[in-house]
This record gives structure tokens, C-alpha cells and sequence, in this order.
């Protein structure tokens, strides 16, 4: 390459893409979830690798196939794969072994606490504090989602026609249904907990009023959503499947019923692939099939910020360190971005 | 271009030599037919391929892999209402976790139940579009029992769509039967199927490379439609018997009146009539047309020139059920130009 040609790309590189590091790790992004100071991302060839400002990553070799799923637990990582392997994974490269599910993936994990849980199949496992043996939930078809309220006392489970939600009273665990047609994947509760709602395999997100079962079908989308995030006090539920981030509002006794989305970060011709909320900011980040990265105001007359330019792959993950100071950007082909947020940093 | 049913636009875009498209293999057949055989196969005899195989789970028991994917056959009917949009969820899922590998594979074999219906496998390839981005249907494969077909065929209509459904046929287990039988049975295949490979087999014996990327569904591959094979004359016991009619003209068609019959066709019709393909020739156009459709969807593009020297006849095959009830010969005959 001549000089004059990297001083071009030099020049159309982004601020944050000048001040951090870029690092090539040549397997798709799968997750990223943060811990303390550090952000760990896992990856498509079974790595789990541990970012942190200043220093090189520290690479775990996890799994043998595919880091599935990924969640933060206490001080650690608990991860699924496609080895079948449910681990708790620290830092410093311990690997504790929860179960070992042989052939079978490891769809979903999500913890709340010192509660573990995973699914592989149609099956979820729970494991809690001071108890050997996991409770174990069955549902009629594969599980492709989980998520806990923000108490912990209800698990979402998301499957083909629709979610269960699991509710812990007196030590048992009880299932309501809420149905839609169609095959759910990711789930998550609003934070206020009036509501679920679910990414489908169709190109639409539905969401139900929990006291009540009322159903919400968000539609319109011109291709899958593959990521969504709660913004600001609102909140505005944010998703990613179009040409903008999608801002449904949650407000109110109707939530978005009967109203239009906001949309923000215009990304062109390249759809967004993953959003992720600034924490305690009316913002989002949005990352687009081109590798590209907008931060944007929850608001229709500000414009976007640049923060990534083009690498010709999609975004994957995006995770913001627990103090808002780092900010980590993955794609499909597993180059990964970490820089600082602010310029005095 | 034709706008009927749910027609895939931009198919030269979708297919334009995109080399990161995995090709996925359908593997269909009844229990006990060699499934197993020939997957044991695959994985053992790879000859430096990686190949991720994806297994039901009520499939047969004793292939042991790290590339052995568990399934659940969770068919679902998407929500737009169209019946052709009946897909496979758990595909979806886990087509997705494949291609998040950092090894890239070679190919992928889908096993289906004896008892499952293979359209919705084959309409994941078409109507997902995170699936058909990544993947691309390469083939569907039937393995066939030789000494049990014949009567499988009269009492499991499932059968009938498994080799209705197939590029290609492992005729199975040829050993054990006397050679006229094995014609007698060749024969029935080829009523239902006239465009099928049939390769005779022991123990699935066949060379992988006539099983596993052979591009059956790329257009081109319409053009090899034998013409032999195309022969109108059938004859059968039931109303819901799985039949193929095919038909010629050497009279060019009209553009404007095939897309009104042929849509309307499929849009109307189109739950019956399982496999389509053709190859058109149309009054006024240089190129040769072609298509092919797995019910109420299909493909269709101009595929260049006209060989030089050779008949520039228009050839379709439809295999479905009830086809005498869809008056196709009189509606191919209409679209003739006048």
C-alpha cells in the first residue's frame, strides 16, 4: 500500500478507531458482557478472550466449537457452547465445569445472583445457591431465549408459539403461558416489568402487557431483528432489523400501542444488526451490516456520531465497560475495536 | 419476469457466485432405507471436507461426531398466512449457530424423519433470509429401500413426496432384489419422478461427489432436463397419487400469457404440485428462459443463448398430486403464440 493511500484511510478512520486499539481475531464475535474493568467476548472458534484498556487480551480456550451464549455471573463469565459445555470462566483463566450436556448445544444462559441457569434443547436448568443438583424446567420445543426480571423472580422462557414465564413462589416454580404463533427467540422484560417481548424468526418483535396478556406486534421491519436494548428512563425499547434503530416507547398505561416508533442513526443502505444503550443516557449505539457504528440521541433532530467506520462486516456485539469509560465493538469477521468513549480518558 | 406465488426476486443477485454460501444437502428416506449408512459415510470418508450433519431426533441411533447437530423437526407456519411459508425453525436456529464457526465447512446434510413432509425444509432455503444469505440448498436426496419401496409407496403418501421431492434417488439395498423387480421399481420411480437421478446402490455405495455438491437447485441445472424422460402418458390407482406430466412445444410461447397462466398456477395450485421446472422458449426472445419451483415458489432467469444448431423447443415437468384437475395441458397449450 502507498503512503498517500494509508494516509486516506488514516483520515477516514474515526476518532475513537485512532485513540484505541484494533485487534484481529479472525472468528466471528459472538458476545461480549462486562465485568468490572474488563469486557469478555466470546468468540466463534471457542475462545472467551478478556479486554481491558492498556494491556493485551488474555485468551481462555473455552469451548471446542461455537461460544453460544454468554452472561456476566458475580465476578465471572458463565458461557454455553456448541461442545455442549455450561462453564463458569474467571479472568484469570479458570474454567469450572458446571455440566456437561454431550452432544446437545447450549442454547441460552442468563444468571441472576448466585443463580445459574442454562437451556440445551427443551430443557432449562437452574442451578441455585447451596443446591448440587439443578431444578429442571420442560418446555414443548427448543428454548431460543431467556432473561430474569430485574428481582430475579421470574424467568422468561422463549420457544416456538410464544414464552413461558416461570414465577418463584415458596421454593417452586410455576408457569404462566403467553402465546403468539410463530418461533420467539431472544426475550427480555421491560425494566419497570410490565412487559415481555420477543425477537421472532419473522422480520417482527412481539411483546405482551403482562398483567393482562395484551398482545404487541411490532412490525414493518425489512429484515430479522437480531438485537434490541431498554434506553433511557422512558424507556424506549430499541432494535435493530431496519435501515434506523427503532425506538418503541414504553411509557404510559399502552406502551407503544397505537403509536410510531421514533427512528434514529440512519444507517443508508446498511441495516442495523446490534444496538446497545449508553447506560444513564438518553443514547444508543447502533452498529450496521457494513461494520459501521452510530451513536445517537433518543431524538429525531440530532444527528448521529460516527464512532466506527466500515470494515465490510456486520456488527455482533457491542458492550460498554460498568463505569462508561471503554466501549467494545465486534464483527462477524472477528476484528474488534476497544477505545475509550471520551477524549480526556 | 413472472410475478406469481411468492417469486424470489433478484435471483441472479442472490446467487451471483456468492462462494460464502454454505451448500446444504436434504437427506430424506424411511427408516431403515440407509440414512445412517450413508451419514456414517459422509462424516468417516471426508477426504479433508468438513461436513456438519444434522440429525433428528428420533432418528436412528450410532453416528458419533463432534459435527453431529441434534434437531427437533419444529415446523412453523409464519404469520403472513401463506401456506409455502411453512419453515423450520429449529434450521433456522441452528443454521445460525453453524455459521458463527470460525472453520469454515464444506457442506451441510440435513436428515429429515421418514415420516416429514421435506417441503418445509426445502422452503427454509427460500423464504429465510439470514438462511438463504449463508446457505444455499445444494440437492435433495431420498434414499430409497429396494426391497420395500413398492409397498411403502402404497401405504405412506409420505413415500411418494420423499421421491416426488428428490434430485436425486439411492436406490437401495439393489442386492437383495432380482434384477426385473429392480426395474419394475426403477419404473414407479420414474412416474412419479421423471427428472430424478437414480443411482443403484449397496450399502450406499454411491460416490459422495454424486450426492453431496452437485448444485441442483442453481438454475443451470434445469438444462439438463432429458428430454426422454418427458413423456405425457401416465397412468395410476388413486386420486392423491403423486404424478409428473411434462409437456413440449416447438411453437414459441407467449411471454405475457404464460406469467398470467403459470402465476395464477402456482398461486392457486401450488400446494399440489410439489417440484416444477422448464426451460421456455419465448416469441421474440434471444435467450433461453428457465424455472424451477418447490411449490408455490420458484426461481426463474434468462440463461443465455439459444445453442446454435439445436431446436429451440419449450419443455416444462410438473410432479404433483391431482395434476389431470389443473387443465395444464390446455393452459401450456394457450400460452402459445399466435
Amino acid at each position: 500500500m502507498n503512503a498517500d493511500l494509508e494516509k486516506l484511510q488514516e483520515s477516514n478512520k474515526t476518532e475513537l478507531e485512532r485513540r484505541g486499539s484494533i485487534f484481529n481475531i479472525g472468528a466471528p464475535a459472538t458476545e461480549a458482557v462486562t465485568i468490572r474493568d474488563q469486557i469478555a467476548v466470546g468468540f466463534g472458534d471457542g475462545t472467551v478472550r478478556f479486554f481491558q484498556s492498556g494491556s493485551d487480551p488474555k485468551t481462555v480456550k473455552a469451548h471446542k466449537g461455537v461460544v453460544l451464549s454468554m452472561t456476566n455471573y458475580e465476578d465471572h463469565v458463565l458461557t454455553g457452547g456448541d461442545d455442549g459445555r455450561f462453564l463458569k470462566i474467571s479472568s484469570d483463566g479458570n474454567i469450572d465445569e458446571i455440566f456437561n450436556f454431550g452432544s446437545k448445544w447450549v442454547d441460552c444462559v442468563v444468571s441472576h445472583k448466585d443463580t445459574k441457569v442454562c437451556s440445551s434443547g427443551k430443557t432449562v436448568y437452574i442451578w441455585r445457591k447451596n443446591k448440587d443438583k439443578p431444578e429442571i424446567l420442560e418446555h414443548q420445543s427448543t428454548v431460543a431465549g431467556l432473561a430474569f426480571d430485574n428481582k430475579g423472580k421470574r424467568l422468561a422462557v422463549s420457544r416456538y408459539g410464544g414464552v413461558t414465564v416461570w414465577k418463584l413462589n415458596n421454593n417452586k416454580w410455576t408457569a404462566s403461558n403467553f402465546t403468539w404463533k410463530g418461533s420467539h427467540g431472544t426475550v427480555t422484560f421491560s425494566p419497570d416489568t410490565k412487559y415481555i417481548v420477543t425477537a421472532m424468526q419473522e422480520n417482527q418483535i412481539h411483546g405482551w402487557r403482562i398483567n393482562d396478556k395484551a398482545d404487541l406486534a411490532m412490525r414493518g421491519y425489512p429484515s430479522k431483528i437480531k438485537s434490541f436494548t431498554w434506553v433511557g428512563d422512558t424507556p424506549y425499547l430499541v432494535t435493530s432489523g431496519s435501515s434506523d434503530a427503532v425506538c418503541w416507547p414504553f411509557d404510559g398505561k399502552e406502551g407503544p400501542m397505537g403509536r410510531k416508533p421514533i427512528v434514529v442513526a440512519n444507517g443508508g443502505k446498511e441495516l442495523a444488526t446490534f444496538v446497545k444503550a449508553l447506560n444513564g443516557e438518553k443514547a444508543v449505539f447502533t452498529g450496521f451490516t457494513d461494520g459501521s457504528v452510530l451513536l445517537a440521541e433518543i431524538d429525531e433532530s440530532k444527528k448521529p456520531i460516527m464512532i466506527r467506520s466500515s470494515t465490510g462486516s456486520e456488527v455482533s456485539t457491542i458492550a460498554i465497560s460498568s463505569d462508561n469509560s471503554q466501549i467494545l465493538i465486534g464483527d462477524m469477521k472477528g476484528s474488534i475495536l476497544l477505545s475509550s468513549l471520551w477524549a480526556d480518558n | 419476469m413472472y410475478k406469481g406465488g411468492i417469486y424470489r426476486t433478484n435471483y441472479k443477485e442472490i446467487d451471483m457466485e456468492n462462494t460464502s454460501q454454505v451448500p446444504v444437502t436434504v437427506l430424506t428416506g424411511f427408516l431403515g432405507a440407509g440414512k445412517t449408512t450413508l451419514l456414517n459415510r459422509i462424516l468417516t470418508e471426508q477426504h479433508g471436507r468438513k461436513y456438519a450433519v444434522i440429525v433428528n431426533e428420533f432418528g436412528e441411533q450410532g453416528i458419533d461426531n463432534d459435527l453431529v447437530v441434534d434437531a427437533d423437526e419444529e415446523v412453523f407456519e409464519m404469520n403472513n398466512g401463506c401456506i409455502c411459508c411453512t419453515v423450520r425453525g429449529d434450521l433456522i436456529r441452528i443454521l445460525s449457530g453453524l455459521m458463527k464457526r470460525a472453520d469454515k465447512l464444506d457442506a451441510i446434510i440435513v436428515e429429515t424423519t421418514g415420516l416429514a413432509d421435506p417441503a418445509p425444509v426445502a422452503q427454509t432455503f427460500f423464504v429465510d433470509q439470514d438462511v438463504a444469505d449463508r446457505t444455499k440448498l445444494d440437492a435433495i436426496v431420498t434414499v430409497a429401500d429396494a426391497v420395500h419401496l413398492s409397498s411403502q409407496l402404497v401405504d405412506h403418501h409420505e413415500a411418494e413426496e420423499q421421491i416426488a421431492f428428490a434430485d436425486v434417488i439411492l436406490l437401495n439395498k439393489v442386492e437383495l432384489v432380482e434384477d426385473n423387480d429392480i426395474v419394475k421399481v426403477n419404473d414407479r420411480i420414474r412416474k412419479i419422478n421423471p427428472f430424478a437421478k437414480i443411482i443403484k446402490t449397496t450399502r450406499c455405495d454411491a460416490p459422495l461427489d454424486e450426492i453431496v455438491g452437485l448444485n441442483a437447485f442453481s438454475l443451470d441445472r434445469v438444462l439438463d432436463i432429458e428430454p426422454d424422460f418427458l413423456e405425457s402418458d401416465h397412468d395410476h390407482e388413486h386420486d392423491d397419487d403423486v404424478t409428473s406430466l411434462s409437456f413440449v412445444s416447438d411453437t414459441p410461447l407467449d411471454m405475457d400469457k404464460f406469467q398470467d397462466w403459470f402465476g395464477n398456477l402456482l398461486r392457486t395450485k401450488g400446494q399440489d404440485i410439489l417440484r416444477s421446472k422448464g426451460i421456455l422458449n419465448f416469441k421474440g426472445e434471444e435467450e433461453r428462459y428457465v424455472f424451477q419451483g418447490v411449490h408455490m415458489l420458484m426461481d426463474a432467469s434468462p440463461m443465455g443463448p439459444w445453442p446454435k444448431g439445436k431446436d429451440r423447443s419449450s419443455r416444462v415437468v410438473f410432479i404433483g398430486r391431482d395434476l389431470d384437475n389443473m387443465n395444464l395441458k390446455e393452459g401450456f397449450e394457450n400460452c402459445k403464440s399466435a
